[in-house]
Order: structure tokens, then sequence, then C-alpha cells
């Protein structure tokens, strides 16, 4: 016990002395935040400024159903000429020409991200002018009723915990494929195997820092998104700790296996910033797994980020999940987690060839 | 110039030899071309794209209803058009034996779970209410009616791919909507409104998604391959005292940025060929890099990023200093720029650092210039801001860069 004390103390002095990991480990999430709360701000609800050209004036269009439309401003042009160098500078996001008898919708192929949506209003707008030109309105409409959690309402209220969820896995990776195999590689481990130290303590010493850190990361990351973008989560704080315990554990086990099959420890850190970054872009965290194609759908079910992005965001009541499901990811990634500290202990131990 | 051209290879060879560099140089960008053109690149497109949607029709009963034709629209999405194309909708209906009651319960809670894009329920009797609305509809009567005939869609807000299949939902619907109305002979398609789309801007045409990322991912390349080259090639060197062996040869300083610069350029110029190659063959891109503004362009921006990689070695301690300060610099100004979203719409103080910000202006003209893109900025600002980075670069790592480290 006083040698996970003793390397408790100095796994705490070395984390405090190097401020650029406590920079990463803490604020770097937050940073990530800041960037997609700015960006992503409007891209959950687009601004959609229509611009309206009426070159034949005998026949105005309806103004009610483009107000109906889904367009969020409506701007007169005097003529044609105009709407297009608007819609081409950007003044309005989409334009339509109406002569009486036909529409023309303008759209700028720059903005490539955003006209599906504006194509979405267009065919609505048409649709609905049909109709009224032949004096008739739409029979069939449709109710829409919300079933999902109360917090979801916007895609970035998704993409915290999944930021969150990343951040977990990088801390518990490099707890291992870096902070340790950089230990090894600099020999602190062969001076340390001569003195009476267990490697298990120093093992729980490193594993309780992380754990820490991590929580705290975790909290600043997710108070930081309900101060400055007046998210709203629901969280169940006894899942959340568990979550984020669990899945640290097993991040230090995955960090494990990578320090075993990587030959040279030096490289196990690079292998694992590899990893985390393709496991990044395929987990659902920046856009829904739904949106991938089939192969990459699958690839991802694979992943142990997925299931920790899922676990978060229902941790935090953005989704839902049924409970065993739920339980299944945590006592994987402890049971996996757990599993893999006596082999860990067995890499702490193992002499480094030179 | 022997020496210099030397040096220049080393850089090469020594970037193509490092697997982990080589990641970083050139795998990433082509996994995230690929990754982001699979995914956005088809967005909203038929065979590219399918959502999972159940379908409860509680209004069984009479044959050839209206509640029948809706039924079968929707299963005629859920059949795939091409052979290796997915259907837009995977539909999942209650079978045979199945509790209707049940059914319903289970799939809201999938749909709520993220399991199911939405639920769509056709209810009891919504065939007759569409019959009634069809008898009191009128050229003087709109479809004003206490018993409104309307479907029933559960979905989950906030849910990205719920909220796209509902956006998809609503305009099926409004097919089924003309569809009907045509068919009772209440509206003539012949007679609809036509509607046509206009491309305004740089080009006459739509934009494939691709050809707007490319440009994009060259300079994400371009900035990362300088932002970590340039300064772990010059402060690992130093650190290791490489650098301090070279001083004692008579290669001097200017002679040995030479070397570094013409690696870096070359480096870059194989970089820009494979990511082009990649884009072109691997994924159908058409964007052309040919022109001399885009050449001019690529070039401006090797010079400013390589500038920029001075910049971060002339504050930075150590070589592992360094890379820390790359790496938090590295993701907010990638983002900050314009490459991977529209800059327009954001608040202020992010706009300042936008502006600030050399890749915006390259992210542009480059667009600009290879005809994908309306440039914001004007031709002076796209070079003249780079232009301003390059000599303040230059200048701060004149000033304090050193080049031992005993000196």
């Amino acid at each position: 016990m006083s040698a996970y004390r003793a390397l408790l103390r100095a796994e705490v002095a070395i984390l405090l002395r190097d401020r650029m990991s406590v920079f990463f480990m803490l604020l770097f999430p937050l940073i990530f935040i800041l960037i997609f709360g700015f960006l992503m701000g409007d891209v959950d609800e687009p601004t959609a400024r229509l611009g309206l050209a009426e070159t034949g004036a005998a026949r105005p269009l309806p103004r009610d159903l483009l107000a109906e439309s889904g367009a969020d401003e409506l701007r007169d042009f005097e003529s044609a000429e105009a709407l297009r160098s608007a819609v081409r500078d950007h003044s309005v996001d989409f334009g339509l020409i109406w002569d009486g008898e036909t529409l023309e919708f303008l759209y700028d192929p720059s903005r490539i991200q955003e006209d599906y949506a504006f194509q979405q209003i267009a065919a609505g707008i048409t649709d609905a002018v049909s109709l009224r030109a032949q004096s008739l309105e739409p029979i069939l409409s449709a109710e829409k009723t919300h079933v999902g959690t109360e917090a979801s309402t916007r895609w970035f209220n998704q993409m915290v915990p999944g930021i969150i969820a990343f951040s977990i896995l990088s801390s518990g990776l490099f707890a291992v494929s870096g902070h340790l195999t950089g230990m090894k590689d600099r020999k602190t481990l062969d001076r340390l195997l001569v003195t009476p130290m267990p490697p298990v303590a120093l093992l729980a010493a490193i594993a309780t820092v992380r754990l820490v850190v991590v929580y705290l990361s975790t909290l600043v990351t997710l108070f930081a998104s309900i101060a400055i973008f007046r998210l709203s989560f629901s969280i169940d704080w006894i899942a959340y700790t568990l979550l984020v315990t669990s899945a640290t554990v097993g991040m230090m086990g995955l960090g494990t296996v990578i320090a075993l099959l990587v030959r040279k420890p030096s490289s196990a850190g690079n292998v694992a910033n590899v990893l985390a970054m393709v496991m990044m872009f395929l987990s659902g965290i920046y856009f829904p797994v739904e949106f991938m194609p089939r192969f990459l759908r699958a690839l991802s079910l694979a992943l142990p980020l997925r299931h920790l992005t899922d676990g978060m965001r229902f941790a935090t009541g953005v989704t839902d999940m049924s409970a065993a499901r739920f339980w299944l990811i945590v006592v994987v990634f402890l049971g996996g987690g757990l599993i893999l500290f006596p082999v860990l202990a067995r890499y702490v131990v193992r002499p480094q060839r030179s | 110039m022997t020496d210099v051209l030397l040096l220049a290879r080393t850089h090469v060879l020594t970037a193509i030899r490092e697997r982990v560099t080589l990641f970083w140089f050139l795998i990433f960008p082509i996994f995230l071309l690929a990754i982001l053109s699979f995914v956005f690149g088809q967005l909203g497109q038929e065979g590219e794209i399918s959502f999972e949607v159940s379908l409860v029709n509680l209004d069984r009963g009479a044959a050839g209803s209206f509640s029948e034709m809706i039924e079968s629209v929707f299963d005629d999405l859920a059949q795939s058009g091409e052979e290796g194309k997915e259907p837009l909708f995977q539909l999942r209906r209650p079978t045979s034996e199945e509790d209707a009651g049940a059914f319903l319960d289970s799939e809201t809670l999938a749909v709520r779970r993220g399991r199911r894009a939405a639920l769509v329920v056709i209810p009891e009797g919504l065939g007759r209410r569409i019959e009634t609305e069809l008898v009191t509809i009128g050229p003087s009567h709109g479809a004003a009616s206490s018993d409104e005939a309307a479907l029933q869609i559960y979905y989950s807000e906030g849910n990205a791919s719920s909220d796209m299949a509902v956006a998809i939902i609503d305009q099926v619907l409004a097919g089924i909507d003309r569809e009907i109305l045509a068919r009772t002979g209440r509206f003539d398609p012949q007679a609809a409104i036509p509607s046509s789309t206009t491309w305004v801007g740089s080009t006459s045409e739509e934009t494939r998604y691709v050809d707007f990322l490319l440009p994009g991912i060259v300079l994400m390349g371009l900035f990362t391959n300088a932002l970590f080259g340039i300064p772990g090639a010059i402060l690992f060197a130093r650190d290791q005292r490489v650098l301090r062996r070279y001083w004692v040869t008579p290669l001097s300083v200017p002679r040995f940025l030479g070397g570094l610069g013409l690696g870096h350029v070359a480096l870059s110029a194989l970089q820009i060929a494979i990511l082009v190659v990649f884009g072109r063959y691997a994924l159908g891109a058409t964007v052309r890099f040919a022109s001399p503004t885009a050449l001019l362009l690529l070039l401006l921006a090797i010079a400013t990023f390589m500038a920029f990689g001075f910049l971060v070695a002339s504050v930075s301690k150590t070589g592992t200093s360094s890379m820390a300060i790359a790496n938090i610099l590295n993701m907010p100004m990638m983002f900050l720029s314009g490459l991977f979203f529209p800059i327009t719409g954001l608040p202020a103080f992010i706009r300042a650092i936008v502006y600030a910000n050399p890749i915006s202006y390259l992210a542009d003209g480059l667009r600009a210039s290879v005809g994908v893109g309306t440039p914001l900025f004007s031709t002076g600002l796209a070079v003249g801001v780079p232009l301003a980075w390059i000599a303040l670069s230059a200048g701060v790592a004149v000033w304090r860069l050193r080049w031992d480290v005993g000196r």
C-alpha cells in the first residue's frame, strides 16, 4: 500500500510538472467543443434566406405558401439579375424567380453542404404552388411526434458526449501506449524493477491519476457546453461515473494490447494516435453512422469508441438505450481492462531489450 | 549545390521512411477524403443512403383503398432500383402473427433508441377520411376539415438520420397527395407548375462534393505536413545535436535551409500529386489544378505553411514542445478556415479568427481558381494575407530561431 501511495504521489507530481499533458487532458476536448459549437450552432437549424424576384406581376406568388415553406426569411428583389447577384454574393441563401408561369430556383453550387436543405424547401414550394394553382390544398398531412429524449433536439447535443467519449479513449489509451511505454523506452521501468515495487502498484497509481483527470476533463467539457451553448443534458450520474471509470480501465486494456503488439515501445503512442483518429471518424461522433456506406457501418460496430459514444449519449440523457446494452458496455470495458491488467503487469516487468 | 540537393533528398527519404510521418502526410488525408466523400457526397442520393423505417397500416380492410396505395408507395421505396444499391428505406412491418399494438410499442422504442429512423403509422379510418376530404374539396373549399387525413410519424428530433428520413417522408407524402388528387381527377399533372434549377456562381453546374472537398484536403495535407514536418526536422536535429555536426562542415545555414526547403517542396508536390490522382481515379473528382492561378496558389500555400512551420520552430524550446504547439494549432486553424465547413454566419469573434487565418484565404482562392466556389475575398486579400504571414513568420524566425543547442 505504501508503494502505491508513493507511486501515486510521484505520478501526480509528474503530471503537474508536465503542463502540456495537463492541457491536453483537461482542456483539449474543450477546444473541440468551442470550435464545433460555434461552427455547428446554425448547422442544426440552417438559416435559409430565400430571395424572390417576381417578374410576372400579373400573377403574384401566394406569400402564405412561402411563409410555410421552411424558409426563415424572405427578401424581395426588383429583378432576376439582382437576385442572381445576391445568391452569388451570399446575401441570400437561394433564390426563386417567378414569372407567373414557372418557378426557377437559383443555388450557388459552392454551398454544397447546404444546398440539399435548400432544395428540400424548394421541392415543398413547388408542390404547394402547383396545388394552389389548381385551387387545391394538400389533403394528406403528417402528424409528427418526437419520441426521442427531452435533451435530444440538436445534433450538437449528441456530439458533445461523443467528444467526451473520445477524450476518455485518448486518455486511457495513452496512459499505457504513451506514458507507460515512454517509461519503458527511457528505461525508467527497468530501474524500478530493482526496487521492491510491485508492478500492480504502479499500474494502479497510473490508473488512479488518469481516472481523476479524465473525470475532471469530462466535467469541464460537459459544463462548458452547457454554460456556453445552453445545451441541456439529463445526466444519470451513477451511470456516467460507472461508464467513465470502466471505459478508462477498458481503454488502458486496449493500450496494453497495442503495447504488446508493437515491437518498439516508442511506436506504441504513434499507433494509438493513428487508431484513435481513425476510430473518431467511424464512430458516429461527428456525423451519424447511418450516413456511412454499409461496410463502414458494419466496421463501426467493431469499434469500442462507437459503443462508448452510444453509452455516453445514454448516460447524459441525449439518447435512449436498453439498460441491458448499457450494462453490457460497462461490463465489457471493465472486464476487458481488468483481465488485461495482469498482462500489463507482466509487460511492465518484462526487461527492455536493446 | 550538391549539398543542397543531398539535404533535400535526405529530407524526402526520411519523411517517406518514417511510417508515422507517412500516415499523417499521406494516408490520413486520403482516409479523410474517402470517408467524407462516402458520407457527405451521397447525402440524399437514392441508392447511396438507406434509412431503417417501420410502417404499420392500421387501416386494413377495404381493398384498393387509399391506405393500401400509401402502403404500396412505401413498399416500392423499400425495393432497390439497381443491383448493388441500397433501397431508400429498409422497411420493417409487423408479421401476420405479430400484434400491431405490441409492434407499435417496440418500434416506438426503437425510434427513441435510434435503431429506427422513423415509424410511420397509417391510422385506422385514414382511407375513409381521405375520401371525405375529396368530397368536400373543391375550387372554393380548400381542404378544411375537422377530421383531417393525417399520417402519424414518430421520430427523434436531433437525431440527424431521423430528421433526414422525416424530410424524405414529407416529400413522399407530397407525391402521394398529388397522385391521389390526380387519380380522382382533381389535379391535372399536365398543368402543374414547372420548376427548374439554375446554378449561379463560378460554375453553372452542380458541384460534386468530392470536387469541393479535394482542394480543402490538399491544403490540409500541405498544412499538417509543414506544421509538423518543418519544426520536427529542425528542432529534433538540433536537440539530438545533428545540426551541431553540420555546422562543423562547410555547410552554411542558408544552404541547409535551401536543402530543407527544396525537400519540403518536393514532398509537397508528391503529396498534391498523390491526393489529386486518388481523388480523380478512386473517387471520380473532376476538379483540375492545372491552371496557372491554381498552381501559383498552391506554391503560395506551400510557402506560407513552410514559413508558419519556421514560426512554430522559433517559438518552441524543443522538438517535443514544437509538436505540442503544432497539435494545439492544427485543429483550430483547420476547422476555422472554411476547409470543411462554410464560414458564413459565424459569431463575430470567431469570424475575426477566420479572417486572420491564412488558410481561409488560400482555401477560398484555390476553390475559386479550380471553379468550385465563388470567392469571398478579393484577389488582393487572397494573396496579400498569406504573404503578410510569410513576412511575419520569416521575421520572427530570423529573430528567434536558434540553430544550435549550445549557441
